[in-house]
């Protein structure tokens, strides 16, 4: 098997353990020159650590690779990118602070006379962000200004700045709205024609379907199988990770609409929000879709009062009572929760256990006097471990040495113990594993039924298409159009997306 | 904004060039010297004005000068805490800036502080040293020659020694609550208390730095107190520390037994050795140190003439001379 | 994995490698010197930790809410010199002097704490600024001078209960009940909250401006405490309290509190203060000069730092679980 024709990277037996726990068993695999390599499983399934061992992050416990044939084990991140072999991370690795251009080129900014040539350097990033199709970013805007969307692009082309011979892309769409996907797949194709080796990893689906030439499948540091990609549909890929058979869709729901749980007025908060107004009914879930920038998270913040609004109204219940929201104190005292867009700076606290994680926004129910009751913390923290299925050793686990899924299903246990009408899911299954995904899906339904009104602001279409009944279109900070489930579709919805943005984008289109 | 910004990008020096500029200018324009209404300016550099000793100094040179406005301009600056050396330097180099004819100084290092005053010496300005001697050897080397005008802390503790010593025997238990350990009066008051020792055929034990401060002394004192059950006596390099033995023999309750000595006589030892609580303190006369210093460099301003060393007066204060 | 059965002792690991450093620093003081396992020594140390143990729980929960709190030495001594003008220069009564000496405390806390939430500022230059202006007011305050005010305020050192003094019994008290309202309060939690993600905190509903209000307001109040303990032992001298500050946040931090904030325990702070006390008094008496003191002290507040790592390192593995 050893040196099989074309293999740019042969992985031989790799192990690796942290601590007590075993996260690879003897892994083998190839990467061939000028192919797409799509490495899927579930979180916690040992995809990223079998990247990192590759790029030179992590060590390897037992096994060997070779590249080109000549043995490979890189001592670190530096050692790895001069042989060829680069990662874009799945946690943006930018330093806020520099622009654009300084952090794609940071390793090797040109110089002159040791004094930076920043017209060279400003030249060199307008052609590289070009090439990917992002002419309209300013390349001396600092990173900190940027879009997480953005930023991710950034990322991207800071890792093809250099010649590379093996790519890792880790979740690289996660925060990529549809069209920079596109461009980003383009940039894919075109450096697999140069003959780049790229190790692809996404759960995406539809996605790997799309880009990737060959598929291997992770399951509990084991590998499962390695398929060309077209022998595979995505029903069986996804069986093949979790191990077991699922439902593809979500149970179809029905709409059965209530009251009026929420109503927004010419809602307006900075450039990005401007005059929203709809309605949210109880046991419906509304949709908020748009491209990134468009003003979703914005919006919702803004309802949950996380950040100022300059105008507008919001009412409340059955009743319709006005109520002003200016702190997410407010906005929780009112019923109203907020799953955030980015749960580890945002949503958990990350050194603490999963038990005071749940019990935070619910401290005024598990106390006396101000006194917490410790059994009523743990009671309340095993009920949503077992009914939030959330995978942790003890209700004590810090939350930073959770998988994804298993964070996300804790920042959405602590609002579930709360009991609020009005639940705002940001993103919520960004990053995040298939199984839990599903799960995730599943609980909304659920609340749904029970009268819960909830938003869901998600960059994936086909996601809110399957689980919403209406999906609402921002579109440069302006409500564009609202679709009921009849009339759901991919072309409406992406063209009124677009509506407003077209001035912004019209470069973009033309480089595209 | 975004213009601005990007033109920064670019010329990324530019500002710091500018600043380096203007910095340049404003301190051209800052140079100025002459005195304006022909009376000498005397600068008086003190260590920290928090310290009382040091308050009370600056307050008999405000004294003096309120009454000999026609005779001299006074200047009178100080450090924050009484180890600063940098902002000590920092303040002198400020005044030759300026424009002095006499700058009278309370030297926060023996050492430190001596190739600003020859840089000011240079710049024709006469220096007289008070308070806290400079060191001999070391101006010596520099060629340079700084009068001393002050009190001799060596004679002063000798006396507060040999008067502790009237009350014990030879062999008795004694021990030392030192200044920072690299102040000179410090250094000379240890040596006091030293010879005083020596003469008398006392037992010294121990001798621990309480960084002239009233906590570092009671934790040195209590547990000097704890390890030598005999002590007898506390000699202490100012009245701070002497604040902190007080408190420290109280609570190992032996009050009665171990006598203490300060010095520098501040106004809340005063009670303490009216009371007995305190054996006796030294007054060298700190609200005169200042002005004995600006008197000296008028002399010399007016004399022309040749300076040397002058030494002020040091009392024992006890229980009987506040009577 | 056998977590239920390592949780407990996880507690008790964190007091027990506290207890076993101190030990371990007692052993080696016993055996170097001739009295130190003396009642005098214990008694001594349980005298000299009440005024540092009571600033150090309102440091512990400035750090645990990511905040730093530089002021403590200065408000200490700022409420101090308030109580002793109070008392020495002006005979107002002891309960409103003592009143006036705790809201002073309390006012400089609620500044400092209403100017980093107002604006947002970092604690760390915020309570620079207030260090400096306590400091200042206390010279204004006192006119640089000692005052001795321990006649007035003997009730307050020298009132036992059990042979154990007031002041070490009060700093006990507030040690156990911060360390309650830390780990069982909903406040508490809050804090911790903070600490660890402001954001999510603030997502979370949790009024996060008032609690960092709060925890400065608690800080200052406590200076205002440990003031009333200091002065009725060192009097009311302006330079009381120079550098406690970072002594105290050296105890506190030996004792396990992160500086990054949202992890740290009061007890341990005890034990914290403890340590820095004996190894003071320890080295006292063996005699150890000023250079030698300050070289061990300093590497056992380094080697108390790393061995906290590790002690967490060794926890964390057991939980650690990889992508």
């Amino acid at each position: 098997m050893i040196g099989s024709a074309g293999a740019i990277l042969s992985v031989r037996r790799i192990c690796k353990t942290f601590g007590p726990v075993r996260v690879l068993h003897d892994v083998d695999f190839d990467l061939n020159a000028g192919a797409v390599h799509a490495l899927v499983g579930e979180n916690g399934a040992g995809k990223t650590t079998l990247a990192r061992i590759i790029a030179g992050t992590h060590r390897d416990d037992g096994g060997g690779m070779t590249l080109n044939g000549q043995s490979y084990r890189p001592a670190g991140r530096t050692d790895a990118q001069r042989r060829g072999v680069r990662m874009v991370m799945q946690e943006l690795n930018l330093f806020p602070t520099l622009t654009v251009a300084e952090n794609i080129f940071l390793e090797d900014l040109p110089r002159r006379f040791g004094v930076i040539n920043y017209r060279l350097l400003h030249r060199r990033a307008e052609e590289l962000m070009a090439a990917i199709g992002l002419r309209d970013l300013a390349v001396d805007e600092p990173v900190g200004n940027l879009t997480v969307g953005s930023r991710q692009m950034v990322e991207i082309a800071a890792g093809l700045s250099q010649d590379c011979r093996l790519l890792i892309l880790d979740e690289p769409t996660a925060s990529l709205t549809d069209r920079e996907t596109c461009l980003l797949f383009d940039q894919i194709r075109r450096l697999r024609a140069r003959g780049v080796a790229m190790l692809y990893i996404s759960h995406r689906m539809q996605e790997i379907k799309q880009i990737a030439d060959t598929v291997t499948v992770l399951r509990d540091g084991r590998i499962i199988s390695t398929h060309a990609i077209d022998t595979l549909t995505v029903e069986e890929i996804v069986n093949r990770m979790v191990g077991r058979e699922i439902s593809h869709a979500p149970a179809a729901r029905t709409a059965a609409k209530g009251r009026v749980a929420l109503r927004v007025e010419n809602l307006c908060a900075g450039p990005r929000v401007q005059n929203i107004s709809f309605d949210l009914h109880k046991g419906e879930v509304l949709g908020l879709a748009g491209l990134i920038g468009a003003g979703r998270t914005e919006t919702v913040r803004a309802i949950f009062g996380a950040d100022r609004l300059t105008s507008g109204r919001i009412y409340l219940g059955e009743t319709a009572k006005h109520v002003r929201i200016r702190s997410p104190r407010d906005a929780i005292a009112h019923g109203i929760a907020l799953i955030p867009e980015d749960r580890k700076e945002q949503g958990l606290f990350l050194p603490l256990g999963v038990d005071r994680n749940i019990a935070v926004p619910n401290l005024s129910r598990l106390s006396c006097a101000g006194i917490i009751s410790p059994a009523a913390e743990r009671t309340l923290a095993r009920r949503h471990i077992d009914t939030g299925a959330i995978k942790c050793a003890a209700p004590d686990q810090p939350a930073e040495t959770l998988s994804g899924g298993n964070q996300q299903k804790v920042v959405i246990a602590k609002w579930l113990a709360r009991d609020c009408d009005v639940l705002i899911f940001d993103e919520p299954t960004r990053g995040i594993d298939v199984g839990a995904k599903f799960e995730i899906y599943a609980m909304m339904a659920d609340l749904a039924a029970r009268g819960k009104a909830l938003i869901v602001v998600s960059s994936d279409l086909r996601e809110l298409m399957a689980i919403c009944d209406r999906i609402a279109v921002l579109s440069d900070g302006c409500l564009a159009a609202t679709f009921s489930r009849n009339a759901f579709s991919e072309q409406t919805i992406n063209a009124a997306a677009f509506s407003r943005h077209t001035a912004t984008f019209r470069t973009q289109g033309a480089a595209g | 904004m975004f213009a601005n910004r990007s033109r920064l990008n670019k010329y990324p020096l530019l500002p710091f060039f500018v600043a380096a500029l203007l910095l340049t200018v404003i301190a051209s324009g800052c140079t100025k010297r002459g005195s304006q209404d022909g009376k000498p300016r005397i600068a008086l550099v003190m260590k920290s004005l928090a310290n009382e000793f040091f308050k009370t100094m600056e307050e008999g040179a405000r004294g003096h000068h309120a009454e000999h406005k026609d005779l001299y301009n006074l200047k009178v600056v100080g450090i924050r805490n009484e180890e600063d050396v940098a902002q000590q330097v920092d303040l002198i180099e400020t005044i030759i800036a300026q424009g002095t004819d006499a700058i009278v100084i309370a030297p926060a290092d023996s050492e430190a502080l001596i190739p600003v005053c020859k840089k000011a010496m240079a710049a024709g300005i006469v220096v007289i040293n008070i308070d806290n001697k400079l060191d001999r050897a070391r101006l010596e080397r520099e060629g340079i020659q700084i009068p001393f005008v002050g009190p001799d802390n060596r004679k002063g503790a000798k006396l507060a020694g040999d008067y502790l010593a009237a009350k014990l025997k030879a062999g008795d238990e004694v021990a030392i609550i030192e200044g920072v350990p690299n102040a000179f009066n410090g250094i000379q008051r240890k040596a006091g208390f030293q010879d005083a020792i020596a003469a008398a055929g006392l037992n010294l034990v121990s001798s621990q730095s309480g960084n002239w401060e009233t906590a570092k002394a009671a934790e040195c004192v209590s547990a000097i107190a704890t390890e030598y059950p005999g002590l007898k006596a506390v000699l202490c390099a100012n009245d701070s520390m002497a604040l902190g033995a007080v408190d420290a023999l109280k609570t190992a309750g032996r009050t009665d037994t171990v006598y203490i000595v300060g010095f520098d006589n501040i106004e809340a030892v005063q009670k303490l050795v009216k009371n007995g609580k305190v054996l006796c303190t030294v007054d060298q006369h700190g609200d005169q140190l200042a002005v004995y210093g600006i008197e000296y460099a008028l002399d010399i301003l007016n004399t022309k003439a040749a300076p040397a060393d002058k030494e002020t007066p040091v009392d024992l204060v006890t229980a009987e001379t506040l009577k | 994995m056998n977590n239920s059965h390592r949780r407990i002792p996880a507690w008790l690991t964190d007091y027990l490698g506290m207890a076993g450093a101190l030990g371990l620093l007692l052993l080696i003081f016993g055996l170097s010197t001739e009295n130190f396992f003396s009642a005098a020594t214990f008694g001594t140390i349980a005298n000299q930790i009440p005024d540092t143990t009571i600033m150090a729980v309102g440091m512990t929960w400035v750090l645990i809410i990511a905040g730093i709190d530089l002021s403590v030495g200065s408000v200490m001594a700022l409420s101090g010199a308030v109580l002793g003008v109070a008392l020495a220069r002006f005979g107002i009564p002891l309960p409103v002097a003592v009143v006036a000496c705790l809201l002073v405390g309390l006012l400089c806390g609620l500044a400092s704490g209403l100017i980093v939430v107002a604006w947002s500022l970092p604690s760390f230059i915020v309570t620079l600024g207030m260090m400096e202006i306590a400091r200042g007011a206390t010279y204004l305050v006192t006119q640089s001078r000692t005052l001795y005010v321990s006649d007035r305020l003997e009730m307050i050192t020298d009132t036992t209960l059990l042979g154990l003094s007031a002041p070490f019994l009060l700093a006990v008290l507030i040690v156990l009940v911060a360390q309650f309202v830390l780990s069982m309060t909903v406040f508490g939690r809050h804090m911790v909250a903070v600490g660890t993600n402001e954001t999510a905190a603030r997502l979370s509903g949790i009024a996060v401006r008032r609690v960092r209000l709060a925890v400065f307001a608690v800080s200052g109040l406590l200076c205002g405490v440990a003031a009333l303990i200091n002065t009725a032992r060192y009097q009311a001298n302006p330079n009381n309290g120079i550098g406690m500050e970072l002594q105290v946040i050296a105890a506190v931090v030996i004792g396990g509190t992160s500086l990054m904030g949202g992890r740290g325990s009061v007890v341990s702070t005890f034990f914290g203060v403890l340590i820095i006390k004996v190894l003071g008094t320890g080295l006292a008496q063996t005699g150890a000069q000023e250079p030698t003191k300050r070289l061990v002290t300093g590497c056992v507040i380094i080697a108390a730092v790393v061995l906290d790592y590790y002690r967490r390192r060794l926890r964390k593995t057991g939980t650690e679980a990889a992508q």
